[in-house]
Order: structure tokens, then C-alpha cells, then sequence
């Protein structure tokens, strides 16, 4: 047996065999790996161990030889016999291991997603044992962290309990001092008028009865005189003289008497009204001050979105995890102005009670009394089990909502505020923290929550739009979301500007849509949206039409709770639009046109109404005073008015309709360039442009701003001259951090203080709301500014007219005011490439493309000079002026277009002819309609046969070409070098691909700092991207670099093994590839460069081949193979592309360059390897000019070589050294449109120019 | 370090378990590619008697290529140098894969018994072998007595 069983072992592994193979000589062996080690590879024979005999091995391998067929048999009867497998490793086939590529059993690793052997797994997973527990002692810290924030929260829900308590009490104490003092005062009255009135009607009765007496008296005298008082009664003189002077004295008397009458009278009115009008007064403004509570906690919504939005860009993680709360806390929130400005309307008195039964009792008001008799108890459960599903929530949660804001651990100030709710917090906060936990812990999906919330809002707005306020208030946040993701916000953008483009055309149409529009939608809809214009009307005039408003709204809204859902639903759409407000409500001329613009139309309306939101709430205390039953009738009566106006000059006119928007971005842009102005100034002068502009709104706007406006003057005052203070920073953090601050101070200042604080804080309040709108608008304003950039003519001259006396003053006040200027700029050049893009054949859609165009044509202009303008250059000046008013940085071209255009006739007649052909030369492969001249047919045949006219040609064509002959028979001397070795800005770590863009940049392959550092012409620093790795922007040792023709870099980025595309600013685009040797796959690829049509050509050194691409990575088509013959290549390494379309490739190690075609074919090749002139040795770098001169980067030899277009030899400069002029190791060429070539100087880690 | 091949191991396993007369070869603790290894002089061999140390190393490639072995015990032979270096065929080109640990070690002990100065690493000791063979064979006892048997 024992014989037996060696019989079946393989004498080399000593294992039983595995597939045993039979060699000629009769002795077998096992496939693997024992025939595999036994192979001489080189001479292609297998030795055999028992014999060394030697064998040819089989054509097909080693695994040709034929199967020992018997031993196998035995070897299963062995296994029959004995029942047990040979060997656990039976059946399983040998493969190398990919890690340590070692022949062994493989096995797929989870760690590396590759077969690899044993050993090389237990190793990996070491590795990931290692990492578990590193992260895991990161999150042992991290939950540390989280403690802390829990202890925060806890601390944070404490001292908002003790600050409620207290804030509550001082409330109770006030309202008890209050109380007490008008039943003291109006007992002291009473007692006063009683006292007073038994005074009056003693002194009256007595005077009655003499009165009467003399009455008597009178008549009697009266009729004794007409009886007696003549000639038949004697009298003696005496008598009758003192009658007379009874009779006098009567007369006196009566009419001292009157007098007497009158001032009785007059005394008890005075009295009366004097003292009832310093009651009032006094009685208003405490209620003023209770109501400021609720509506800085109101307030603090507008004001946490923008902190909000500040904590999503710092991303720091507790805060991102709290985001999803926050989106919810937000939307809860803003409802509460509405709350707030309702309960004051209307029950002023137990909001100053306590904040939450004032809350509660508003809200009861406009929904159901029921709501009256609920408990605070009931109304916690409520909000607890409103917490936990907010799709469940009614809509009179309202007060939780506040909780919410409280809960969020970052706005601490919110605690003061919402004193009510506080023991509900705490119930709350552990959730958070659960929450926060839970999200803390899988960090990786932190990316994916921020996306949850967002399905949950809408829902939570419906719900809350029992209150109409809500929905505006919500839209904040939606622009919040917006920033989220500027991808979908660039996409929309340019649908938007293309139906832009189709709104301009039908300026007729739009006067339609929006009534249309209206109609469509349902009949709450449609009331909250005539509503909202109300409200615009309303705030720019005076807070006190939209505080009455507010209470009609309400109602209308609680009488039927389905079209109120329905309204809210509706404002939840036209919140979707105000998302994207840079690119819609860019366009307010054009807004009234197309229905997508309508919507953004409501942009500015909802601003305006949110405005009006924040004054409601501090208007309250007035309608305190007033009835206010009749006030809402007459509110109602004024917003059905309103409604009618409104939609009448949007029908009517579109310059009025779109004025409006116009105006509310005016106004915000003024704002904060008047921040010293009074802010009534600013709506008052709002409303007399709007009368000018159209007298419909006249009526309107007239009694409304004047009257109230008059009525506010105090608190409009007072508000104005804080918002002045608060205004000053006009960035959103500022803002929010700012925000946050006020609000606290405001939260704090309610706790000590009673009277006068509360007044403040209701102000305060009050501003941070303004402050929150003017943010908005600005946001608005700037957005539209941004649609102007895309826009360009179009828009240029409608900011003008509507809006702003002085369109320039009003430019830079907003550009001035604006930081986000930069963000702006940012978005609109990608939004500019993004369109040109699009239709890459700039002759198709001229209109389209004009900011390409503009980009183009500057790019070019610098390639030929001044040019004698023809049609282009008054579209050059348009695009100068247009961008003059867009972005700073286009300035510069925007007076260089200028001074072409004003200049026509200046440029010279050889410059002209110059630019006329390169013109052409360059374009001939993008517009090969547009130009047909002889011209053009010269230049793009840059061929031998050219040179030959050059000489009998005409002096132009001369010049053409001996400039640049002549340019480059001068280079020896450097111009100008860049670098140095370091990491650094403008040092390089091995450069290694070079190219020249527009304006002459020059943006340089930093390889071994694995990043493109960008230069101006001059050899400035201009910026860098990219970092070490493999992620979208980094690079792991960059190769190539190319800038397309609309500003793009292109990078190979070669470790890698992929192609990365960034936008003109260095922001990544896309990439492509992967390493392989496939179709669109890459190893180790190399140079790259771009020709006019855009196509990306990339040498792929390590599979000798070029590929194409088209620009967005699309594989078009490969060519070479490796190989030392005609079309082959072997370590290509640089390429470039002239402009008639010939590839030229350095065929490294073929010591020559190959000149192709685009499809691939051989045209030509020049070299071989020598140090003569006209050899290579190790050809790396090559670049062509405008006019197909190739400079090829000699590297063996250290110099620069220029080659005629025809591939004869014109001239080499240079040799080793690290000197200037000198070289060590050369890398990538490149040629500028001005002739300086530009050299990567790899070993010297710098750029020469020569 | 790469874990033992199978095939070291079944090898070394043997070698324990049917140990080759006259031979021993036991691994090193700390590396088990390294071989103590004890021979024992041939009967009728001028090194009969003698206990001959070597080392014997299997290199990475093992069975592939042939394992590295030396005499650590001096010894008069024509075949092998002062250095205990062996001129043994099968440790170089006529190295086979089927050939093991103990093969190597019995050919080591045939080559004590039947020196082959045709072939020669030590030249002074072959010449001597070719010249006198008499002479040759006192002095590989000689060497032996003093070397190998002296239990060192």
C-alpha cells in the first residue's frame, strides 16, 4: 500500500499528483506548479527531474504535454479506497497571487477585492484588523466627543428651562404690575370722575335752579316791561332808570352765563381724554414687549437657515449630523412669525400672560377654540410625538417648532427664547443625541443624510400651512438646499437662460402666462398668491397693511383646512424654483414671459412677503388698541383691492410686472449701500418709483405707506437705525453668525430687564428679520446679477431702465456690497463653459456661445494683435460691456475689446492680413463653411509646396512665415524661467508636461508635487490644483497637460492611469480611464494635447499607442502599436496636434518623431537616433506652432530642436547643464502664440522660455 | 516569510520519522530552510569513524534549484575545499527537483566513500590523491582522527 501510495506522489512536490502530466521520457509530474517550476523558459525545454531528459515544450505550454490518464485513474482509486482526499488543496488550480505574485492556492480578499494567496490574506487581514481597531479608537474618541455635546445639550436644556421659568415669571410679574396698575389707575379715575361728576352736577343743579329762577325772574321782568313799560303806567324816572339797569344787567348776565356753559362743558371732556390716551399708550406698548418674545423666536428661523447653511459648509461633524434636524427645526420655525404676528392681532393679552398660552390661544383662534382648553400637558405629547414623525404632525405644532430650535445644540440662544417648551426639550434632546450618534458612527453616510430631510419637508409644510405665513418663511431653506448641490442649480441654470433666450422673443406671451398661471392653480393657491403681492405692496409701503392682512389670511386659511393644504402644497412648488433664485430671478425682464420664469417671479414677492412677516410681528401692539374684527374686514376689503391691482399691471404692462421683481432687487442691493439710510426711506422711495412707474399701484401703494407709514415713525426709526448698525457685513456667514448673536443678546436681555428691554428685544428681533430679508434679497439680487452675466445683451440694458435712476451706481453698489461677487463669477464661468459646451461649433449658435465666443476671440486676438475689427468686433464691444458689468476679472478684456473696437483702423495692414489668415488657419477646422479664401487654403496646407510659394508669394505670406523662421533662428537666449525645486508655489518637483492657453497662460505638470500650477504670461503665479492621490482633483505623478480651447485643463494622470478634466479655474470636472490596455484604457499614459475640434489626443506610453477621445472622454479611436516600423511606436511619450490636423508624436524610443493623421495614417517621420542635427536621442517633448514649425524636446541630448513644417531640419539650441540655455533631462515643449517656446527642464526643476 | 512549502515540510517530517543511517539533519529553531547536519564517515572510507558536521540551506526556489551545503567539520578530501565548499554535481548543474534532503546527503556520504580527483576543488589534495593515493588516504585518517572524531 505504502508502495502504492508513492507511487501517486509526485517526486517533486512530494504531494500526491495533481493532474499529472506524462513527458516523453514516461515520467510524470504535476501540472502546477511542479511542470511550471521545472520550464526553462528561455530555451523553451522542460528538464525532467527523474531522468534529465529534456524536452521541447509543447507549443501551447507545459499543460500540452499529455495527461497521465492511468495514474489519475489510480489516483481516484486511491481515493475510493482510502476516502480521503489526496490533498486539501485538490481540485483547487494554482494562480499567482496578485499582491505578491506568487504561484499558491488564491483566494478572493475582501480587503483588496483580488485572488491572492494565503498568505498575502492573513496579511490583509491583519490589515484590516489593525484598521478596525484604529477606528475604532477613533471613535472611542469620537464617542467622547459626543458626550460632550450631550453634556452641552443637557446644560444647554437646563439653562433653557431656568431661563423660561424665569423669563415666564418676570412676564407674570410684569402682567401683575401691569394690571395692577390700570385697575389702580382706573380706580383713581373713577373715584376722580365721581368725584368730579357729583362736583359738575351739584354746581349744575344749582345752577339749574338759578337758572330757572332767573328765568322766571326775566320773563316776569321781561313781561312786566312789554306789559308795563309804557305810557299808562306812570313811572317814575328813577324807577324806569332802575329797571334799565336790571334790565342791562340781564343782559350781562346772560351772556356771561353762556360763557360760563361752555367752559363747563369743555372741563369734562378734556379731562376724559387725556387720560384715556396715555393708558392706551401705555397698555400697548407692554404688550409690545410680551409679543417680542415670541417673535424673536420667530425670528431666529430666518436666522438659523443662514447659520445653518454656514454649518453645512464647515461640515464639521456633530453639526452635519444635526443638519437633518435643523432643515426640520427650520421649516417648524417658520411658521412662527405667523403665529406670532397673529396672536398678537388678536389676543394680545394672554400673550402677555405667558408666551405659551398667549401661543396657544392665537393659534385656537384662528384654527378651532378647542385648542383653547388644551393643557400644556397634552400639548407636549404632542409635540413629543411630532418629534418623532413629523410627517404625523398637525398643524398645530406649532409651539414645538420652537422646541426644535431650541434642541439645536449649536444655537444656544434659542434656549432663552422658547421658555415655554422646555421640559419637552429635554424629553427632545436625547433623541438628538441618539440621532446624532447613530449618524456619527457610520460616518460615511453622512453624505447621504443631509439628502433625507429633504423628502420629510414637504410633507411638514403642508402641514403647517395652516398658518399662510409658513410657506414663505420656508423657502429660505430651500435656497439653502439649493447650495446643497450648485450641480442640478448649474444644470437649471442653463435651462433657465435658454428659455430666457425664448422669453425675450415673446414679450407678449408672458402678460398672458401669469394670469393663466393663476388661475391654474387651485383657489387657495391663488390666494396665497395674491396674497403675497399684497403682502410686497404692503412692506415696501408700511408694516401695518400686511399685519392686518396677516389676521385675514388666517381666517380665510382656518375656514377650510383643505384649500389652506392645498396653498401650502402650492408654495412648497414655488419654493423648488426659488432654489435656483441665481438663475431665474436673474432674469426679471424676462420673468413675466415664460412660465418657469413666472415662478421665479414669485421670488422676490415671497421675499418681500417674508419682509412683511417680520413687521407684522412687530406691529402687534396697534392692533391692540383698534378693534380687531374691523380691522380685518377692512384688511380684507384692502387685499381684495390689492389682488385686483396686482394682476392688472402684470397684465397690462410687461415693463411694470417686470419692474417689480426689478425693484425688490434694486431695493436690496440699495439697502446695504443706504445701510445709513432709514429704511423707510428706502420703501418710501420705493413706492414713489412706483408710481411713476405705473399709476395703477399708485392708489394703492399711496394711503397705505403714508398714512401707516406716519403711525410707525417711532418704531420704523428705531428699527431702521439697528438694522443700520446690524447690516454692515453682507456675506451670508457674517450674517448667520451675526444673526446668531443678536439673538441672543435679544434672548438675553428679556430675562433681566421688563419694559424697556422687552422693547428692545422686540426690536431686535424685529431687525435680525430685517437682516435675514435683506440677506435674501441680496442673495436675490445677486443671482439675478449672475443671470445677467449668461445673459449679456439682453439683460444689459433692462436692470437700466425699471429699476434704478443710475444703473451704474446701482451696479457697484452691488458689486460692491456683495462679496459673493466672487461665488458669482465662479458660477457663471462654469455656467459659461457649460454652454459652450453644448454646442461646441461655435458657428452654429453664435448666440448661444457668445460668452465662448468672447473667451475665443480675446484668446485669439492675443495670438494676432489688434485686429482691423470686422463683424465680430461689435459683437467683441457688446461682450466687453456686458462683461464689464458682470465679473471684475473681464474687465481687463472688456476695455481690451474696447480699444479694438474703437480702434479699427490703427492696427496695421500686415497685422490685419496676419490676423485675417491666422484667423481662418484657426478656425478652418471649427467653421469650415464660414471660410473658403485662398487664404485660408494656404495656410492650412502648411507643406513644403508653401514654402516654395512663400518666396514668389506676396510679402504677407512672407511675413507669415519668416517671422516665426526668423523667431526661432534667434532663440538661443532665455527669456524668462520659472521654478526651482521645492513644493511650493511656482516650484516644481520634476515638471514634466507644459502647454499655453488662453492669454497666454502657461499651466505646468508639477509631477512629483502632483499638482498643475498655473502662470500668467509674465511667469506670475496664478494658482495651483490637484493633490496627491486618486480621488476626483488629485494626481498621482501628472504627466501631460492640455488646455482645450475653451480654457479646460487636461491632465494625464499617469500612475493613475486616467485622464482628468478640470474647468479653466482648476475645479475637476470629470475623468476618464482606467488602467488596462483596452479601448479607453491606459497604461501609464503620457502627453496629451487637444486640437481644435476638441478632441483629446493621449499617448499611451506603456501600451505604445495614441488614443482619441472626444472632450467628454468618449473613446473615438487608438492607433500604433509597439514595434520599431513605419506607424509603430514605442514609447511615446508627448504629442501635439497642429492646426492642420497632424499628429505629431515623439516616438521615444524609436530616437524619431511620427507625423500622423488624424485617422492614424503615417504622413511622415522625422530623425533617428544620432546627435547630429536632425537626430534624436530619446525624443520626449514636441509642440507645434500656428504655422506647423515643430519644436521637439531632444532629451539624450539636451537640446531643442525646430523642424520646418516639411520636417526639415531649421535649427537646435541648447546643451547640458543647469545653466540658462542649459538642460538636464527635458520633458514637455510648448509653443505660446507669441513664438516663446516654453521648455520643462526636468533635472533643473524648472520652465524655461525662450 | 513566505510560510514552508508543503513539500519542506513532508520532507523534514521524514527526515524525522525515517531517518537515513549514518545521517541526521535536524532544522534549525529559527529558521526551518537551515539544516544541521551530521554525517558519518563511510565504512572502509579513510573517513570511517568520523562524525562530519555540515549545514545545508534550502534556498527560496527549493525544490527548483539545489540546496546550498558545506562542510563545517574540516575534512582531506580532493572534492572538497578548505571552506567545506562541495564539487558535487547534483548541487549544481545536474541539481534535479526530484532529488531530496536525504539524496543530497547520501550522495555527500558516496562521494566520502569514493573521492573523485579527476574533478578536483581542493588541487593540492587531488594532486596529492593522483600522486600517492597512499599518502593521501593517511592524511584524510589523519585529518579525520583529529577533526571529526574527537566529539567536538
Amino acid at each position: 500500500m505504502e508502495q502504492f501510495e508513492q507511487l501517486l506522489t509526485c517526486c517533486v512536490c512530494l504531494d500526491r499528483y495533481r493532474n499529472p502530466k506524462l513527458l516523453p521520457c514516461q515520467h510524470s509530474f504535476c501540472m502546477e506548479p511542479c511542470m511550471d517550476g521545472l520550464t526553462d523558459y528561455v530555451r523553451r525545454q522542460v528538464k525532467c527531474p527523474e531522468c534529465r531528459a529534456e524536452h521541447r515544450i509543447p507549443y501551447n505550454g507545459v499543460q500540452g504535454f499529455p495527461t497521465n490518464v492511468t495514474l489519475q485513474r489510480f489516483l481516484e482509486l486511491h481515493i475510493e479506497i482510502t476516502g480521503d482526499l489526496p490533498d486539501p488543496t485538490s481540485g483547487q488550480v494554482m494562480e499567482r497571487c496578485n499582491v505578491c505574485s506568487e504561484k499558491s492556492y488564491c483566494n478572493l480578499c475582501m480587503h483588496c477585492e483580488k485572488k491572492i494567496c494565503p498568505d498575502c490574506k492573513s496579511a490583509h487581514m491583519d490589515i484590516l484588523r489593525r484598521e478596525i481597531n484604529r477606528i475604532n479608537n477613533q471613535i472611542r474618541r469620537g464617542i467622547h466627543r459626543l458626550q460632550d455635546i450631550l453634556s452641552v445639550v443637557e446644560k444647554n436644556t437646563l439653562n433653557m428651562q431656568t431661563n423660561s421659568q424665569s423669563v415666564a415669571e418676570e412676564i407674570d410679574e410684569i402682567y401683575r404690575r401691569l394690571t395692577k396698575a390700570v385697575k389702580d389707575r382706573t380706580d383713581y379715575l373713577r373715584t376722580e370722575m365721581d368725584k368730579y361728576v357729583t362736583n359738575e352736577m351739584k354746581n349744575l343743579s344749582t345752577l339749574k335752579d338759578n337758572l330757572e329762577l332767573e328765568i322766571s325772574n326775566i320773563t316776569s321782568n321781561c313781561d312786566l316791561a312789554e306789559k308795563y313799560m309804557n305810557e299808562s303806567v306812570e313811572w317814575s324816572d328813577c324807577e324806569l332808570m332802575d329797571t334799565k339797569e336790571i334790565f342791562l344787567k340781564t343782559v350781562e348776565f346772560i351772556r356771561n352765563f353762556e360763557t360760563e356753559n361752555s367752559d363747563y362743558s369743555r372741563r369734562i371732556r378734556f379731562s376724559m381724554v387725556c387720560d384715556l390716551n396715555q393708558l392706551v399708550n401705555n397698555l400697548s406698548a407692554y404688550g409690545d414687549l410680551h409679543f417680542i418674545h415670541p417673535a424673536s423666536a420667530a425670528q431666529n428661523n430666518p436666522l438659523l437657515q443662514p447659520s445653518v447653511s454656514g454649518i453645512m459648509r464647515s461640515k464639521s461633524d456633530h453639526r452635519l449630523a444635526t443638519q437633518f434636524r435643523q432643515q426640520q427645526e427650520a421649516f417648524n420655525v417658520d411658521d412662527e412669525p405667523l403665529l406670532g404676528g397673529r396672536k398678537f392681532g388678536e389676543r394680545p393679552k394672554p400673550s402677555q400672560d405667558k408666551h405659551s398660552d398667549s401661543r396657544y390661544g392665537g393659534y385656537d383662534y384662528n384654527e378651532d377654540q378647542h385648542y383653547d382648553s388644551s393643557s400644556r400637558s397634552s400639548n407636549k405629547n404632542r409635540f413629543r410625538s411630532r418629534f418623532r414623525g413629523h410627517h404625523e404632525d398637525e398643524d398645530e405644532n406649532e409651539s414645538s417648532k420652537v422646541k426644535n430650535e431650541k434642541e439645536k445644540i449649536t444655537n444656544t440662544e434659542d434656549v432663552a427664547k422658547g421658555p415655554l417648551s422646555g421640559i419637552f426639550r429635554i424629553l427632545d434632546s436625547p433623541y438628538a443625541m441618539k440621532r446624532i450618534q447613530e449618524s456619527d458612527k457610520p460616518r460615511e453616510k453622512k453624505d447621504i443624510k443631509p439628502v433625507t430631510p429633504v423628502a420629510p419637508t414637504p410633507q411638514v409644510q403642508v402641514k403647517s400651512t395652516a398658518q399662510p405665513v409658513t410657506t414663505p418663511t420656508r423657502r429660505p431653506q430651500a435656497a439653502r438646499q439649493q447650495s446643497e448641490d450648485e450641480i442640478e442649480r448649474i444644470k437649471k441654470e442653463n435651462k433657465a437662460t435658454s428659455s430666457n433666450t425664448t422669453a425675450t422673443t415673446e414679450s407678449e406671451r408672458p402678460s398672458v402666462d401669469r394670469p393663466s398661471i393663476l388661475k391654474k392653480t387651485t383657489a387657495a393657491s391663488s390666494t396665497e398668491e395674491s396674497e403675497s403681492p399684497q403682502t410686497r405692496a404692503s412692506s415696501t409701503t408700511a408694516t401695518a397693511t400686511t399685519q392686518n392682512k396677516s389676521p385675514v389670511r388666517s381666517s380665510s386659511e382656518s375656514s377650510s383646512a383643505e384649500s389652506s393644504s392645498d396653498a401650502g402644497s402650492s408654495g412648497h412648488g414655488s419654493a423648488r424654483p426659488v432654489d435656483i433664485p441665481p438663475i431665474r430671478t436673474r432674469t426679471p425682464t424676462a420673468t413675466v414671459t415664460t412660465p418657469p420664469t413666472t415662478e421665479t417671479e414669485k421670488k422676490p414677492f415671497q421675499s418681500r412677503f417674508l419682509q412683511s412677516q417680520s413687521r407684522t410681528t412687530v406691529t402687534p401692539p396697534k392692533k391692540e388698541e383698534t378693534e380687531s374684527s374691523s380691522e380685518e374686514e377692512s384688511s380684507s376689503e384692502e387685499s381684495e383691492t390689492e389682488e385686483e391691482t396686482k394682476v392688472k399691471p402684470s397684465t397690462t404692462s410687461t415693463t411694470s410686472s417686470t419692474s417689480t421683481p426689478l425693484r425688490s432687487a434694486t431695493t436690496a442691493v440699495a439697502s446695504p449701500s443706504t445701510r445709513a439710510g432709514i429704511l423707510r426711506d428706502s420703501a418710501t422711495t420705493e413706492n414713489r418709483r412706483s408710481f411713476e412707474e405705473s399709476s395703477t399701484p399708485r392708489s394703492r401703494y399711496e394711503p397705505s405707506s403714508y398714512s401707516r407709514a406716519a403711525d410707525k415713525e417711532n418704531e420704523t426709526s428705531r428699527y431702521s437705525a439697528r438694522s443700520r448698525a446690524t447690516y454692515e457685513p453682507p456675506e451670508e456667514s457674517s450674517y448667520s453668525s451675526r444673526f446668531l448673536n443678536k439673538s441672543k443678546t435679544s434672548a438675553i436681555a428679556n430675562q433681566p430687564d421688563e419694559q424697556d428691554e422687552d422693547s428692545d428685544s422686540k426690536y431686535g428681533t424685529g431687525r435680525s428679520r430685517y437682516m435675514a430679508l435683506k440677506e435674501r434679497r441680496n442673495k436675490l439680487a445677486r443671482s439675478r446679477s449672475s443671470h445677467n452675466f449668461g445673459n449679456d445683451d439682453d439683460d444689459l440694458d433692462e436692470p437700466v431702465s425699471p429699476t434704478t435712476q443710475s444703473p451704474s451706481a446701482y451696479l457697484a453698489s452691488r458689486y460692491g456690497m456683495t462679496s459673493g461677487g466672487s461665488e458669482l463669477s465662479r458660477s457663471r464661468s462654469t455656467h459659461a463653459l457649460k454652454s459652450r459646451e453644448n454646442s461646441p461649433d461655435r458657428g452654429g449658435g453664435p448666440e448661444e456661445n457668445k460668452e465662448a465666443l468672447s473667451s475665443w476671440a480675446r484668446y485669439l486676438k492675443n495670438k494676432y494683435g489688434s485686429r482691423s475689427s470686422t463683424k465680430d468686433s461689435p459683437r467683441d464691444s457688446g461682450y466687453g460691456a456686458s462683461s464689464s458689468s458682470t465679473t471684475p476679472s473681464a474687465s481687463s478684456y472688456s476695455s481690451a475689446s474696447a480699444a479694438s473696437s474703437s480702434s479699427p483702423s490703427s492696427a496695421t495692414s500686415s497685422a490685419s492680413r496676419r490676423l485675417s489668415l491666422g484667423l481662418p488657419l484657426r478656425q478652418a477646422n471649427e467653421m469650415h463653411s464660414s471660410d473658403d479664401d485662398s487664404k485660408n487654403l494656404q495656410s492650412s496646407l502648411a507643406s513644403p509646396i508653401q514654402q516654395q510659394h512663400q518666396a514668389v508669394d506676396t510679402e504677407d505670406t512672407n511675413t507669415r512665415y519668416c517671422t516665426p523662421r526668423t523667431q526661432y533662428l534667434q532663440k538661443r537666449r532665455q527669456i524668462m524661467q520659472i521654478g526651482g525645486r521645492g513644493s511650493e508655489p511656482s516650484k516644481f518637483t520634476w515638471p514634466r508636461g507644459v502647454c499655453s492657453g488662453p492669454d497666454n497662460i502657461i499651466a505646468v505638470a508639477d509631477s512629483s508635487n502632483h499638482r498643475v500650477q498655473v502662470f500668467e504670461a509674465n511667469g506670475q503665479f496664478r494658482f495651483e490644483f490637484g493633490t496627491y492621490g486618486n480621488g476626483d482633483g488629485e494626481f498621482d505623478c501628472l504627466a501631460g497637460v492640455a488646455i482645450n480651447r475653451i480654457g479646460q485643463f487636461i491632465i494625464a494622470d499617469r500612475y493613475n492611469h486616467r485622464i482628468q478634466v478640470f474647468d479653466p479655474s482648476g475645479r475637476f470636472l470629470r475623468q476618464f480611464g482606467s488602467q488596462g490596455a483596452s479601448d479607453g484604457k491606459f497604461n501609464y499614459p503620457w502627453g496629451i494635447c487637444t486640437d481644435s475640434m476638441g478632441f483629446i489626443y493621449v499617448t499611451d506610453k506603456e501600451n505604445h499607442r495614441i488614443q482619441v477621445f472626444q472632450s467628454d472622454g468618449t473613446f473615438v479611436g487608438k492607433f500604433g502599436s509597439c514595434g520599431s516600423g513605419e506607424g509603430q511606436l514605442e514609447h511615446p511619450h508627448y504629442i501635439a496636434v497642429s492646426n492642420t490636423n497632424r499628429v505629431i508624436v515623439s516616438d521615444s524610443n524609436n530616437h524619431r518623431i511620427q507625423i500622423f493623421d488624424v485617422n492614424g495614417k503615417v504622413l511622415s517621420q522625422i530623425g533617428a537616433e544620432g546627435s547630429q542635427e536632425g537626430e534624436f536621442k530619446f525624443p520626449r517633448g514636441v509642440a507645434v506652432d500656428e504655422s506647423g514649425y515643430i519644436c521637439v524636446a531632444d532629451s539624450g541630448n539636451n537640446r531643442i530642436q525646430i523642424f520646418h513644417p516639411d520636417g526639415s531640419f531649421l535649427r537646435a539650441f541648447g546643451s547640458w547643464g543647469s545653466g540658462e540655455g542649459e538642460f538636464k533631462g527635458l520633458e514637455g515643449v510648448a509653443i505660446q502664440s507669441n513664438g516663446n517656446i516654453l521648455v520643462c527642464d526636468r533635472e533643473n526643476h524648472r520652465v524655461q522660455i525662450f | 516569510m513566505a510560510a514552508l512549502p508543503r513539500r519542506i515540510i513532508k520532507e523534514t517530517q521524514r527526515l524525522m520519522q525515517e531517518p537515513v543511517p549514518g545521517i541526521s539533519a535536524v532544522p534549525d529553531e529559527s529558521n526551518a530552510r537551515y539544516f544541521h547536519v551530521i554525517v558519518t564517515g563511510p565504512e572502509d572510507s579513510p573517513f570511517e569513524g568520523g562524525l562530519f558536521k555540515l549545514e545545508l540551506f534550502l534556498p527560496e526556489d527549493y525544490p527548483m534549484s539545489a540546496p546550498k551545503v558545506r562542510f563545517i567539520t574540516k575534512i582531506y578530501h580532493p572534492n572538497i575545499d578548505r571552506l567545506g565548499r562541495i564539487c558535487l554535481d547534483i548541487l549544481k548543474d545536474k541539481w534535479s527537483p526530484a532529488l531530496q534532503i536525504r539524496t543530497v546527503l547520501l550522495s555527500i556520504q558516496a562521494l566520502l566513500s569514493a573521492p573523485n580527483p579527476d574533478d578536483p576543488l581542493a588541487n593540492d589534495v587531488a594532486e596529492l590523491w593522483k600522486v600517492n593515493e597512499a599518502e593521501a588516504i593517511r592524511n584524510a585518517k589523519e585529518w579525520t582522527q583529529r577533526y571529526a572524531m574527537e566529539d567536538n
